[in-house]
């Protein structure tokens, strides 16, 4: 077995306990935490009884032990249990939200690293003015937080200018021009902020890729300054930029819930918001790990193209 | 301009903006220095009650006795963002300082002792990572119901693990130094070692962390105010002020405009200190 492929391996094999873990996680966060759901949830119609009764009816009363198990089996099965307000299948419900999320994420994910990935190797090697306005874009970014920015979107150019609807969602398979107009303004604000890290993150490392001996080499060879940063320093460069990206990606999926709720985007962000201001607890629950499990693939998707990119891979394991 | 003015301009070794750590750090220690007073001294320079309904100008535009305009609810919006500083400095100073308390004895441990030590304390906080932060703030939240406290608390734990990583990878590097070697082949003991040559040799990157993640403190703040699972009507919160101008954006974007620039000020405030310190405390760049 090659280094690489047992890097590969190892890698997936290790996905394994990590998402059993989450999942332990998630089901002992709603137990552990100090208050009662079930008391929350009913609010002043929290008599015993009544505590009793959906205490049984979710199983509460049951010990942890045989819940865990449960509820595990049922997510094996794809069944991560029934969103117990409106009785509809949870796995429905998601397998309806997470394209919503995806897209969201995804679409600022491919446009932060758009902008951000040339606007840093300018600030690194660039001139003065390009250097500046890098500096600009990198604080504002950073500083603003994206549901503010997302509001005044709204104000601009749904409510002045009425370019684009301020809030609402037509699934892509459905009418991909309209997706493409509701999108437009949730995917600006969340890719805003992430733009400016990318940029952060790719000035640094380029800044410090150039001053490396093999670019002074490369200089020396004759090579254009313009081929020595986008052929060679950016490939070195890149390593840093997607562990950032890949990191970056759950700052993304938890800013997806924000995003959502503001623009009426029918995610899986917006389902937490609302599960958890209705007390929906199973929604909650299924929706958390889901959201997780997310996250740990996309780090798991990063590690690997970290290992493609790598060419010490190799060495280091040896 | 004399050759001896220009001399003493090179000569002068330490200003207090150096001290301060450079410019960028001076200019933002002075900003949150402000800002922080005007925090507490809020009563005294509000210049009107943030609680005071004026009906006859719901929703009135900016004016000289009424700067930033009024809400929905016809209260003076200036007053209002001077209090909520209250609340969201509170949160996010307190969350970062809470995390730093816990989060440094773990990261010293773990880095410190290695090993088994190490893998025993850092898998679990290792998890913590790998939900997305704002996600597990808002499921904590969601038992627990909302509020402020529980705000930072849920901040803090999203930091814990953040802020004992880098203390952990701080100390592993420390920790390989001669001087602890040496202090340890002294007879000093394990926990004398870790009290007066590891810590205070490993606590710069902690501290430029910190102050970075103070002002997305004031973010996560806002944003979970903003999801109603924050700061509760009527405290004035920076992120309440702006659910609450969201709604009637078109009409009054005053009220929503002028508590997300108090929150854009303050965080970059907290960025400018963080970036400036970082070549003073940080120069093996740990904090990332």
């Amino acid at each position: 077995m090659s280094v690489r492929t047992r890097y590969v391996a190892t890698r997936v094999a290790l996905t394994v306990p990590t998402l059993l873990a989450m999942s332990l996680f998630v089901f002992l966060l709603i137990r552990l935490v100090p208050g009662d759901p079930v008391r929350t949830m009913l609010g002043f119609r929290a008599t015993p009884e009544n505590v009793r009764t959906i205490r049984h009816e979710l199983g509460l009363d049951r010990p942890l032990v045989s819940q865990y198990f449960s509820w595990l089996g049922g997510i094996f099965r794809g069944d991560l249990g029934q969103d117990y307000i409106s009785h509809e299948s949870l796995t429905q419900l998601l397998r309806e939200r997470i394209p919503v999320t995806l897209e969201l994420t995804i679409a600022s994910m491919a446009l932060a690293l758009l902008v951000g990935v040339p606007l840093g190797v300018i600030a690194s090697s660039g001139r003065r003015l390009g250097k500046a306005t890098a500096s600009i874009f990198t604080i504002a970014g950073i500083s603003i937080p994206d549901f503010w920015l997302g509001t005044i979107l709204i104000l601009v150019f749904a409510a002045k200018l009425g370019w684009l609807p301020p809030t609402g969602y037509v699934p892509l398979s459905e009418d991909p021009l309209q997706n493409l107009r509701y999108m437009t303004l949730p995917v600006l604000t969340l890719a805003t902020g992430e733009a400016a890290y990318i940029l952060r993150t790719t000035r640094a490392s380029m800044q410090e890729t150039l001053e490396r001996p093999f670019v002074t080499f490369l200089r020396a060879k004759g090579l254009r300054r313009h081929a020595i940063v986008y052929k060679h320093a950016l490939r070195t460069a890149s390593l840093p930029i997607v562990t950032v990206a890949g990191i970056q990606f759950g700052v993304l999926l938890g800013g997806a819930i924000v995003v959502e709720t503001l623009f009426g985007l029918p995610g899986v962000g917006k389902l937490v918001v609302t599960a958890i201001n209705q007390r929906n607890y199973t929604v909650v629950q299924g929706s958390v790990l889901v959201i997780a499990a997310l996250f740990i693939v996309v780090n798991l998707v990063t590690d690997l193209f970290y290992g493609l990119l790598n060419p010490r891979l190799g060495e280091e394991r040896a | 301009m004399t050759a001896a003015t220009v001399a003493l301009r090179h000569v002068r070794p330490r200003t207090i903006t150096a001290r301060l750590g450079g410019r960028q750090a001076a200019a933002g220690i002075g900003i949150l220095t402000l800002l922080v007073l005007v925090a507490l001294l809020a009563p005294v320079l509000a210049p009107h009650s943030p609680d005071a309904i004026d009906a006859d100008h719901i929703l009135a535009g900016p004016s000289w006795s009424h700067p930033f305009g009024f809400d929905a609810l016809g209260r003076d919006v200036l007053s209002r963002v001077l209090f909520a500083y209250r609340a969201s400095l509170g949160v996010s100073i307190g969350a970062v300082a809470l995390a730093l308390v816990l989060g440094l004895p773990i990261g010293v441990i773990a880095g410190y002792f290695g090993g088994v030590v190490d893998n025993l304390l850092m898998r679990p906080i290792d998890l913590l990572l790998a939900l997305p932060a704002l996600l597990l703030a808002i499921s904590l939240i969601s038992i627990t119901g909302p509020g402020e406290l529980v705000a930072l608390f849920a901040i803090a734990t999203i930091y814990l693990p953040i802020l004992a990583r880098v203390v952990r990878s701080s100390v592993l590097a420390v920790s390989r130094e001669l001087y602890v070697e040496g202090a340890r082949a002294r007879g000093v003991s394990h926990a004398r070692t870790i009290w007066s040559h590891v810590v205070p040799n490993a606590l710069g990157p902690a501290v430029v962390q910190a102050s970075v993640l103070a002002g997305f403190a004031l973010q996560i703040e806002a944003a979970l105010s903003f999801l109603g699972l924050g700061a509760q009507p009527p405290t004035p919160s920076l992120g309440l002020m702006l659910a609450d101008g969201y709604q009637v954006l078109q009409q009054a974007p005053w009220a929503d405009i002028f508590p997300g620039l108090a929150i854009a000020v303050t965080v970059v405030a907290f960025n400018l200190v963080g970036d400036g310190l970082r070549a003073k405390l940080d120069p093996r760049g740990i904090s990332g």
